[in-house]
């Protein structure tokens, strides 16, 4: 009992100053208007990608990635006909239902890719950081290698050579995002080495393990959360883009870039006709395009907010 | 140091990252089927497709194999492209003015709006001036560049009317007396040395929408850095100095302010310009735009490997120029670069 009781206060007392912590951070974005306009987005998108099955229902037994077809239509119909909120593509595909699960499958697979590329470059450059010499000169060399090529351009050359898959747009983008982490997290190991906190653990003999995981990786992550969420709005548009040149899903799948790729069809001059009306069918690229907006804006706003607020020069 | 020893430093810093890229290149050829197939064409008789087979050695140890791949870029025998029916160095040589002249005029655009629009938002601190640019800037950061495109292409193409849909000239001016002048592949110029004016301005309205397009998420990148670097130097002591002896505002901000916060800008124009060769895929492709970007999505359609690996290598050594002479530039700029 006795022990359960301190164990308690001693989770309290480590608690204590962290729950501080976290409720001035919140103070400080509730006061910035940016970051709340960002963290909107983002909470609508992450609301949209959860919520995908009660939103748009999937058919039983397919795949729900697979956007459901009214095959009474080969061309779009403008949105509203038909019980189709969005409209309709290319052979009926149901738009509405395209960008609620594009959601899901942009959030889902940008958060992979940053957050594994996060942690290979976290590991990475705390090495390279942390030993310098030649391991240090060695590892930045590869990543330099890597930071020589533009990203949708080093992405395309590496999905090129596989199958087309959403899971190797993932893989290409990993290889292209891990070395900015690295280099990320190799300068702030660089920084927080030389500061009195390490030096005073180093004096009382703590080990290298021990100064490394528990002084010099949670003070260097401030920079790496900001850059994870700005990232995340930058890789969902370098996949867009490589979906919209063509690498990766196929058409009729919920994702953004490719259902833009597949609306540009119907760009002007041509036109469709529904019930005797005329009509430039906009809503084939331009409501997946807004989605795109939506998402990389919510996480570019909310990742500056977060880089003013974790910055503790603004902070104090 | 001295500028030429700085400039000697890092070229030979290059090498080692230009023979990484050319490895990740090669090992991305042999990661198909049969890297035989980058260098066979079509006319080629059987002979010739056994002596393809033989000079490239592709029963051999990897590195061996990689030597040859090596000998073979030198001797500028990059592959055969089966999306542009040539040798892959051939197609580069016929498409890179175009995608040259766009990416050149887009920069150009990107580089005087960045400045001007970072300038004055930072002059006109938190007034609407400010805040409409940074909203700005934020689109030219989130919205895909095919979005941007296609949305160009609606309003001022097809609903306005105002700028053709796509291509780099009318039509007309091929089967025109003389046609296209092909000197040196940039009709901005070359149709300036013929004095056929009537296809420049064809040639500059056709520019105006994807120019546009590919600059924009550049001029927001160059915004934002802009307005930061000013706000930092104007926070300096010696624009207070220059204040207090009476210099007219106008020529703090112009002589002082903005030629220090330039420095620091030049250093984002490398990374800009990487952002433009990838968006030129992108751009080129919705405006039919026959250029290298072009060219490399219409291979990745087709499946053509020794195009996308052309492509890639050719962007890689262009990027990694352009980068050096930045960082040229910033050291001449900001002599404390080169002191350590």
């Amino acid at each position: 009992m006795q022990s359960q009781k301190s164990f308690a206060d001693s989770l309290m007392a480590e608690l204590r100053p962290r729950l501080r912590e976290a409720r001035k951070s919140w103070d400080l974005i509730r006061t910035n208007y940016t970051a709340m306009a960002g963290l909107f987005m983002v909470v609508f998108m992450v609301a949209v990608a959860l919520l995908a099955p009660v939103l748009a229902p999937p058919t039983p037994f397919t795949d729900p990635l697979e956007i459901p077809r009214d095959w009474r239509f080969a061309n779009p119909i403008p949105p509203g006909a038909e019980g189709h909120v969005f409209g309709t593509g290319t052979n009926g595909l149901d738009m509405f239902y395209g960008v609620i699960w594009g959601a899901r499958t942009t959030l889902v697979s940008s958060l992979f890719v940053v957050l594994v590329s996060a942690i290979i470059g976290l590991a990475i450059g705390a090495v390279a950081g942390f030993y310098g010499g030649w391991i240090d000169e060695a590892l930045m060399r590869i990543t330099d290698v890597f930071l020589s090529l533009p990203a949708l351009i080093l992405a395309m050359a590496i999905t090129s050579v596989l199958t087309r898959s959403l899971n190797n747009i993932m893989l290409a983008l990993i290889i292209v995002w891990w070395p900015g982490y690295a280099r990320l997290m190799r300068g702030q190991v660089l920084i927080i080495r030389e500061s009195i906190y390490v030096e005073a653990a180093r004096s009382i003999g703590a080990r290298t393990s021990r100064i490394l995981f528990r002084h010099i990786v949670p003070n260097s992550l401030s920079p790496l959360v900001v850059n994870v969420t700005l990232d995340l709005g930058a890789v969902a548009l370098t996949m867009a883009g490589l979906s919209f040149i063509g690498f990766g899903v196929p058409s009729g799948f919920a994702e953004w870039g490719r259902m833009v790729s597949d609306g540009q069809l119907w760009m002007p001059p041509i036109m469709v006709i529904y019930n005797g009306v005329e009509y430039n069918a906009w809503w084939t690229w331009a409501i997946p395009g807004l989605f795109i907006l939506i998402f990389t804006m919510g996480f570019s706003l909310l990742g500056d907010g977060l880089r003013d607020i974790l910055d503790p020069r603004t902070r104090r | 140091m001295r500028m030429y020893q700085f400039v000697i430093r890092r070229l030979f810093l290059l090498i080692p990252v230009l023979i990484g890229v050319s490895i990740i290149v090669f090992a991305l050829t042999r990661f198909t089927g049969d890297p035989g197939a980058a260098y066979i064409n079509p006319k080629m008789s059987e002979s010739q497709i056994q002596q393809v087979y033989a000079k490239y050695h592709f029963d051999q140890p990897a590195i061996n194999q990689y030597w040859y791949w090596l000998n073979g870029l030198f001797q500028g025998d990059w592959g055969w492209s089966t999306s542009a029916d040539q040798p892959v160095t051939k197609a580069i040589g016929e498409k890179f003015a175009a995608t040259f002249e766009l990416a050149a005029v887009s920069m150009v655009i990107a580089i005087i709006v960045g400045i001007a629009l970072g300038t004055t938002a930072a002059v006109k601190r938190n007034k609407p001036f400010d805040h409409v640019t940074r909203v700005v800037s934020l689109i030219g950061v989130s919205l895909p560049i095919f979005v941007l495109g296609l949305l160009l292409l609606y309003v001022f193409s097809f609903n306005l009317g105002w700028f053709p849909d796509g291509g780099r000239y009318s039509n007309t001016y091929i089967f025109e007396a003389g046609g296209v002048p092909r000197m040196t592949g940039f009709v901005l110029i070359d149709s300036l040395l013929v004095g056929n004016y009537g296809l420049f301005s064809n040639a500059v309205w056709h520019m105006v929408l994807p120019a546009i397009a590919l600059a924009f998420a550049s001029i927001a990148i160059i915004t934002r850095i802009m307005r930061n670097s000013m706000l930092e130097v104007l926070g300096l002591d010696f624009v207070k100095t220059a204040r207090a002896k009476g210099v007219p505002e106008s020529a703090v901000i112009r002589r002082h302010a903005r030629k220090n916060a330039l420095i620091p800008t030049t250093t984002v124009i490398g990374l800009v310009f990487g952002g433009m060769l990838g968006g030129a895929v992108l751009t080129e492709s919705i405006f039919r735009w026959n250029g290298l970007g072009r060219w490399s999505a219409q291979a990745v359609m087709g499946q053509d490997i020794a195009s996308i690996m052309g492509f890639v290598l050719l962007t890689a050594i262009i990027y990694v120029i352009v980068n050096l002479i930045v960082d040229v530039l910033y050291a001449y700029l900001d002599p404390r670069v080169r002191l350590e």
